[in-house]
């Protein structure tokens, strides 16, 4: 007979192990699903899976779209290690992206070595602006970071979508809900002739190691630890809680701003209404599946950067709606958290005895 | 009909804790029980078996000579055993009928009838439509009853009904509960608050430690004589050796009010005291009467006004832990687990969350880790914490190794201050023994300590001063060697 019984301690090995086991258990299930479509089930895999990189430019593709969620799960693990619940990144990365295209866009007709390094503060400030919203409602009038933040997110989709049809659309656009060109000042410059992967992904990977020296190396990095652990040992420690509730939103807020950014400024060069696929909400699965660690939330955004670029291959070749890709990204958490439950519990085989 | 249930040698064990050590009781209906312990003595556990949420190691229930099974908490609702929780499991957002019919196997018309009857009965009057969250504790309280008289059950067990409640509340709670003894209804009613069971129950059964201490009628018992073998009845006389303490004033509080929005919580009443250097002053009390939160507005966990506490002529009433031991007050909570460590991180880690700017821990934001692990490796060594890894996660070090990590953490900034809160509770004697000798070591110093405890042998120890907690009131500060155990019993109980 199996029973299950409980851990005396949580096993490191499956900490780490169970990220596999979840993206494992996803591929199964998806296999699943596409066989009772009526698809052949390794042949959508692959479609979905690994004809999307299989060459420069879809590894290009995996990157960029990879850079985003990286960055904004790399400013949520802040949140989430401090007992912080920010779910509205995706917020903060539309209004980074406006005001720093509102900047871009005052710069239209300018070129000058000056106007992208303004440009990428400006995102980084207007994320942090955003986030600090429900940071600070939730210090001073104890309001849920987790409603707050959500709500937050449709509010700064509806001033995008505001801007970009009434005053900041292009005058020269025929009516079309979208801003002007940046000046090419103002874009990211692109690291290969013919791919779009640009020099944002350099701010992802500084984000990674900052995130890294923070956790592991500072007093605020003790702090997030102790916090995430026990609130109490951190209020008797003494841990000036509320400073550190708006510093974590104001550094996810930051990344989130930075993200947005990296994409109007990179692959779109304007601000139209759909600045990002849900960027903000799929790098929360990005950061749980890369348990909060600065290396692990690399992995996780490619694997699931991959989600992305399979359900438009699999769309195009095989007539797959597209939205399987939100699938995936759905049982990819589902996994996660129901394989989570072997850290505290473990089977055991035990003797049938009577 | 007569009721019988009869507890059998029951054992329940937990890792490193026998909650439940061989207990067996017998109850029979038209009498009010009371189950009477401090927190963690085994009360909840047992009530928690015989409603099925909890299956003991070993022993048998018996309900009317027929032996129960209870596997579950619905074994228990079959047996016609009902139960009242401490915290209540009501849908807040759902209404109160909505609350009721949910694990009802009755009609809808039924069922409204069968509530009319029972309200009418026993003169409750709950909205029915209303939200739950709309109600004050005492309804809740009530519809939880209601809920339970539904049933018609034999036993009803009452877990600390009375801690949300309001005096009006209590006295109408007990109104009730006699009239449902009278009506046959076997009631085991749990507290640690002794005047309610004088004031209610026949019978009375005091654990302590697990174990069961004594089963008596309510008329051979008073106060005083409960509150002893609740905490302990060997009231010995050692005390240490009277030091000459100084006349120099080290802590003054004054007014101190807390008012607390959790209804769980107790508010302090215009607390005062003060203490000088080398002195030790124990505050005695049955938990719950406030400790908690005496310990933490001393700690700084709970900022309170400024001129409230003076500590070496400084205001800190508004200062939070961290700042507070700036001035040298070091504190150790009573729950080491969960509070005092995070049993998750290495111990050289858990050190490292006392703070003391001195101890260059942290330098300008950047951990400073071979401080604190030459640090750790002074505190281990001279606190005799027995391991020789400082790497090693906290939660592998037995309760009195941790608390001498903890305590050595404390002192190794040589605060002129310390505040502990239960040091010693759960641990082995001769952890026990090595925490004492410390605290003694800390007044011969001159340096005074503020001992929070329920165990009332270790404050006629260890206290050179002594007052008692009840209610959230500080009661006269009285020099220990004029101390009784009488005294005590008597204060703990709320008496004069």
């Amino acid at each position: 007979m199996i029973k299950i019984v409980k851990r005396d301690q949580p096993s490191k090995a499956i900490f780490f192990f169970t990220p596999v086991l979840a993206i494992f258990l996803t591929l199964i299930a998806g296999g699943i699903i596409f066989y009772i479509l009526g698809f052949k089930p390794f042949e959508a895999l692959k479609f979905f899976f690994i004809v999307p990189i299989a060459d420069k430019y879809g590894f290009s593709e995996l990157l960029l779209k990879a850079t985003p969620l990286c960055l904004i799960a790399i400013g949520l693990s802040f949140c989430f290690k401090s007992n912080n619940w920010n779910i509205g990144a995706e917020g903060q990365l539309t209004f980074g992206a406006i005001v720093s295209g509102g900047v871009a866009l005052l710069f239209y007709d300018q070129e000058g070595f000056y106007i992208l390094p303004i440009v990428i503060l400006a995102g980084a400030i207007g994320g942090m602006i955003y986030a600090s919203i429900p940071a600070i409602l939730k210090t001073y009038f104890n309001t849920n970071e987790i409603l707050v933040s959500l709500m937050l997110v449709y509010v700064s989709k509806l001033i995008l979508d505001y801007l970009v049809v009434g005053p900041w659309s292009n005058p020269e656009g025929f009516n079309f809900p979208e801003t002007r060109q940046f000046s090419d000042s103002a874009r990211l410059p692109l690291l290969f002739e013919g791919l779009r992967i640009h020099a944002g992904i350099f701010l992802a990977l500084a984000a990674v190691v900052i995130s890294w020296f923070v956790f592991y190396k500072t007093y605020l990095g003790f702090q997030m630890k102790v916090s995430g652990f026990s609130l109490k040992t951190a209020k008797y420690a003494g841990y000036k809680g509320k400073k550190m509730i708006i510093l974590v939103f104001l550094i996810s807020g930051a990344c989130a701003g930075l993200a947005g950014v990296g994409e109007i400024t990179g692959p779109i060069g304007q601000l139209h209404r759909e600045v990002s696929p849900d960027y903000g909400f799929t790098a929360i699965i990005v950061a749980f599946l890369g348990r909060l660690h600065p290396v692990g939330i690399i992995f996780a955004s490619l694997v699931v950067a991959i989600t992305y670029l399979g359900a438009e291959t699999a769309q195009i070749f095989m007539q797959i709606p597209k939205y399987t890709g939100q699938v995936f990204q759905g049982m990819i958490l589902f996994f996660l958290l129901a394989s989570d439950y072997l850290l505290f519990f473990k089977f055991k085989l035990i003797g049938s005895k009577k | 009909m007569n009721t019988n249930l009869k507890i059998s040698n029951v054992t329940k064990i937990y890792p490193g804790c026998v909650a439940n050590d061989d207990v067996s009781l017998e109850f029979n209906s038209g009498k009010i029980y009371a189950l009477l312990g401090e927190n963690g003595a085994g009360k909840s556990t047992l009530v928690k078996i015989l409603s099925g949420v909890v299956i003991p190691d070993e022993g048998k229930i018996y309900l009317n000579k027929n032996i129960l099974k209870l596997n579950s908490p619905s074994d228990a609702k079959k047996n016609d055993i009902g139960m009242v929780f401490q915290h209540f499991n009501l849908f807040e957002t759902l209404s109160v009928f909505e609350n009721l019919i949910i694990d009802s196997d009755e009609q809808r018309e039924n069922l409204k009838e069968k509530i009319d009857t029972i309200m009418k009965k026993y003169n409750f009057s709950v909205d029915l439509d209303v939200p739950v969250l709309n109600l004050s504790a005492g309804q809740k309280q009530k519809v939880e009853i209601i809920r339970c008289l539904i049933r018609s059950p034999k036993v009803l067990i009452m877990d600390e009904p009375t801690s949300v409640l309001t005096e009006q509340e209590t006295s109408e709670l007990f109104l009730s509960l006699k009239k449902f003894s009278e009506e046959g209804i076997l009631i085991i009613y749990i507290t640690h608050k002794l005047k309610e069971v004088m004031q209610l129950c026949d019978e009375v059964a005091v654990m302590r430690r697990g174990k069961l201490v004594s089963v008596s009628q309510i008329n051979n018992e008073n106060i005083e004589s409960l509150a002893n073998k609740m905490v302990g009845q060997d009231l010995k006389t050692i005390k240490k050796k009277k030091e000459n303490t100084s006349s120099e004033q080290l802590i003054k509080i004054t007014n101190l009010n807390f008012t607390s929005e959790d209804p769980f919580e107790t508010n302090l009443v215009d607390i005062n005291f003060s203490l000088n250097r080398g002195e030790c002053l124990g505050i005695a009390g049955i938990s719950g009467n406030g400790q908690s939160e005496l310990f933490q507005v001393l700690s700084g966990e709970i900022i309170s006004n400024k001129n409230s506490i003076e500590f070496n002529k400084n205001f800190i009433g508004n200062l939070n832990p961290q700042e507070r031991r700036e001035y040298l007050m070091a504190f150790s909570p009573e729950d080491r687990l969960e509070q005092a460590a995070i049993p998750q991180m290495a111990i050289f880690e858990n050190v490292a969350l006392n703070n003391f700017k001195s101890s260059n821990f942290f330098n300008n934001g950047l951990i400073n880790e071979s401080k604190i692990k030459e640090h750790s490796k002074k505190i281990i060594s001279e606190f005799n914490v027995n391991t020789d890894n400082i790497d090693l996660k906290s939660q592998f070090l037995s309760g009195g190794n941790l608390q001498k990590l903890i305590i050595g953490r404390e002192l190794i900034t040589s605060p002129d201050l310390l505040i502990c809160f239960n040091p010693t509770w759960g641990l082995d004697v001769g952890a026990i023994n090595y925490i004492h000798e410390t605290l003694i070591k800390i007044n011969e110093q001159n340096k005074s300590i503020i001992l929070i405890s329920t165990d009332t042998d270790e404050l006629l120890k260890l206290s050179d001063k002594i007052s008692v907690i009840h209610r959230g009131k500080l009661s006269k500060i009285m020099n220990a060697e004029d101390v009784t155990s009488e005294k005590l019993g008597i204060l703990m109980g709320g008496g004069n």
